[in-house]
């Protein structure tokens, strides 16, 4: 085996156009949540008197609306996608084509109607987020499940995926690199007030969408001409009973897909970092350079993972990766222990950030090798690929994940840390006892550390990997030269 | 179909949809920019500036559209003009120092700041009811003076910098705002607990429950060109950093505020000049006065 040739399938400008795609649609996704919400609370009605309680809890109801679609539109896009046949493929068409309507809707998020009537604007803020959710899930969910179609070699396709997950993490944080430009840039032609009044109604906002919306089109075409699905379709129509089956039966999908469910716990610091960064490190100004560390650490890692996934299988990578994570965090929270919560603790704790954001890396990318591998599994097993559904099953898990990380995190926060709200009007945050302090720190540190175990454990019961993998690639492989001769 | 497909151009469709949304893109912005920046448009400029002060007794921050930020933030001009000579004590101490910062002070919760907004309330109300806004320079040379007084007396030290300024300050614009509209009851949101009471409001009492001032143009005055400048060029601050080449165009407009249609409550003249691609509200020859007073 290793004396012979290895076939490469894909060119070296289609890898890195890969990322491109899917640093494009993460230019505008990776922040539309969070920015959506912020105009649709500070921007999109103001002065319009609307009961500002009242709006508050209509918004939070879209964003949970919202996640009901978009779970439900996974499962619907990725079905779709695999009863999808195109000369293109049956992945390409939906990012290719998807790409327009979606950089569209975008922009209209952040363009809010001129109304007086509140029940107008809930319904506006109703439908218009609910319609990015779908279009959204209709691009981004099948741009990621491209990897699995890009080469029918897993130690290729290996490669294209990780430094495709590299670059969409970058595209993550590029929408925020485009506010602040966009910021800097309006200050410099305006003037300070000028930007001030402008930034007031939220315009900055306006133009960064556009841009963004503009990137997405820009990176998604050059991926849309350059790349090509290289692992032929099966021809079976997939019915949708069959498709919810392949999602929840198939063991090692659903090992991949529990890690996301065992895992939810993860996220809770994001909750509790704004509260870090005011009461352990003394400013709420900090929490960007929280976040900051954090995210080079998982840009880092994302790139770090492909050297490990050379040595070690993805089974091994990712429960090699959960323990360095839950290490780094308990070290994090045993040094900020030690320190106490004063000035000393930044450097030391903004730089464990870093070494705490590496294992992201981890979660961005092997889970994507894993789904891939299923895929050829199931195609072995089934005769059927079906990548979509594959896909869509575990952004399913990862959408009710998410979820109950948005419940667990303010539980934790308010509840459980004994976390004092301040009634002073002129106190934005009211003193807080050591004992609650401690919590805020264990909800940043420990508790998700307890999470990042609990993930790799589905992992012990994943077997698509050694021997079994390499058979079933083989397999695979003679199959389709078989299919392909007899076609021609 | 696979006819179709064959003629499909993939480059051909990339190019047009970049071209497409480009332009869907740039219209849209230039549609909402538009919309909401209301220093492209003198008229709309005007009738806002007016509109805000009678709404809500604002004249503090309708100076953000004003010749006074044209170079500046509004707040560093403040702090630039007002807080920074006054952050010098007459014995040179430097009142910003955090070593003059006493027990009390640093053990504020927000009690001792919540008093000192609560003891400058009145000297903000009496500088407005009886000059307007017209006068900033009064305004904050007053205010600043008495707050210096104030804090030095419930604090115990002469600490003072733009925090202690701004946040005394903004909160006592707020407030009376609060005397003109009114309040609601405010809950706090987790506990439930009641942290202020309805209040009815000054132009509620007057006006009634409904009411709801709106600012329009009435008319537009001819403005000398040559002669504006002249006067402009005489009466000019020099801290605005605005010189009169500067100004490519001038308009003045009768705006007035109404209760409703055909009742205006209080009328007055807007001046407001061009300066690059944006439009100003020139304070220095606005009288808003008027806007303060009408409902008495």
């Amino acid at each position: 085996m290793s004396g012979e040739k290895k076939t490469k399938y894909m060119k070296r400008s289609e890898i890195i156009t890969f990322g491109i795609g899917l640093f494009g649609i993460a230019l505008l996704t990776g922040w539309m949540p969070d920015y959506t919400a912020t105009f649709f609370a500070d921007f999109a009605f103001k002065g319009k008197g609307f009961d500002p309680d009242f709006m508050s809890n209509m918004i939070s109801m879209v964003f949970l609306a919202a996640g009901i679609i978009g779970a439900v539109c996974e499962l619907v896009i990725g079905y779709l996608v695999d009863n999808t046949r195109t000369k293109f493929g049956k992945v390409k068409p939906w990012v290719g084509f998807g790409a327009v309507p979606l950089a569209v809707i975008s922009m209209l998020v952040f363009v809010s109607p001129d109304t007086d009537n509140q029940t107008v604007a809930v319904i506006w803020m109703f439908a218009i987020y609910s319609l990015y959710t779908m279009v959204c899930c209709a691009v981004e969910s099948p741009a990621n499940c491209f990897g699995a179609l890009c080469s029918p070699d897993p130690a290729e396709r290996s490669s294209a995926i990780s430094i495709a997950s590299f670059l969409r993490s970058v595209g993550q944080s590029g929408g925020m690199v485009v506010i602040l430009v966009v910021g800097l840039i309006m200050k410099a032609v305006m003037g300070q007030q000028q930007f001030k009044n402008a930034e007031g109604q939220g315009l900055d906002l306006v133009i960064a969408t556009g841009i963004c919306a503009l990137g997405i089109i820009l990176f998604v075409m050059i991926f849309f001409v350059n790349n090509r699905e290289r692992v032929p379709f099966t021809q079976e129509k997939v019915s949708l009973k069959d498709a919810v089956k392949v999602v929840f039966t198939n063991k090692n999908l659903l090992m991949v897909s529990l890690t996301k469910l065992c895992g939810f716990g993860r996220g809770v610091y994001g909750t509790v970092s704004l509260y870090i960064a005011i009461y352990l490190l003394g400013s709420k100004d900090l929490k960007l350079g929280l976040l900051l560390p954090m995210g080079i650490g998982t840009a880092v890692g994302t790139l770090l993972v492909n050297f490990v996934l050379k040595r070690f299988s993805t089974k091994q990578t990712f429960i090699l990766f959960s323990l360095y994570g839950a290490s780094s965090l308990s070290i994090l929270f045993f040094v900020s222990r030690g320190i106490g919560f004063n000035d000393g603790l930044i450097i030391p704790f903004l730089i464990l950030n870093f070494f705490c954001g590496l294992q992201h890396g981890n979660t961005n990318v092997t889970p994507n090798i894993m789904i891939a591998d299923c895929v050829d599994e199931i195609e072995y097993k089934t005769g059927k690929r079906q990548e979509g559904l594959a896909y869509a099953g575990y952004g399913l898990f990862s959408k009710i994940a998410s979820a109950f990380t948005k419940a667990l995190g303010p539980w934790l926060l308010y509840t459980w840390s004994g976390y004092l709200v301040s009634t002073d009007a002129n106190v934005a945050y009211a003193a807080q006892t050591d004992a609650t302090l401690n919590k805020l720190l264990m909800i940043y540190t420990i508790i998700p550390a307890i999470f990042v175990v609990l993930q790799a454990v589905p992992m012990f019961f994943y077997d698509m990997v050694g021997d079994k993998k390499d058979t079933i690639v083989k397999t695979l492989i003679e199959r389709r030269a078989a299919a392909a001769d007899k076609n021609s | 179909m696979s006819q179709k497909e064959k003629s499909f151009n993939i480059k051909l469709y990339a190019v047009a949809a970049f071209v497409a949304v480009a332009v869907f893109l740039a219209v849209v912005c230039t549609v909402t920019f538009k919309a909401k920046y209301t220093a492209f448009h003198p008229d709309k400029l005007a009738e806002v500036f007016v509109e805000n002060i009678a709404q809500s007794g604002d004249g503090y921050n309708a100076y953000k559209n004003t010749l006074v930020s044209k170079n500046m933030k509004y707040g560093d001009f403040i702090r630039k003009y007002y807080i920074e000579p006054n952050a010098v004590g007459e014995d040179g101490t430097v009142l910003s120092d955090e070593a003059l910062k006493s027990k009390k002070t640093l053990e504020d919760d927000g009690t001792l700041a919540g008093q000192l907004i609560e003891r400058m309330y009145p000297v903000y109300k009496e500088l407005i009811d009886t000059n307007g806004w017209d006068n900033y320079d009064l305004i904050f040379s007053e205010y600043i003076k008495e707050l210096k007084l104030a804090r030095e007396e419930i604090f115990g030290d002469r600490f003072f910098n733009d925090e202690v300024f701004f946040s005394a300050f903004e909160a006592n614009v707020s407030s009376y705002s609060d005397f003109l509209t009114g309040t609601e009851d405010v809950f706090d949101e987790n506990t439930g607990l009641q942290l202020s009471e309805k209040t009815v409001g000054k132009y509620e009492e007057v006006y009634g429950e409904d009411y709801s001032f709106t600012a329009k143009i009435t008319s537009e005055k001819p403005v000398d060109m040559n002669e504006y400048i002249k006067d402009f060029s005489e009466k000019l601050p020099g801290e605005y950093g605005v010189s009169p080449e500067d100004i490519s165009e001038v308009k003045k407009y009768a705006v007035d505020v109404f209760l409703y249609e055909g009742f205006s409550v209080a009328a007055v003249e807007v001046t407001v000049v061009k300066i690059g691609y944006s439009w100003y509200v020139d304070n220095v020859s606005t009288d808003t006065k008027v806007l303060y007073s009408f409902y008495h």
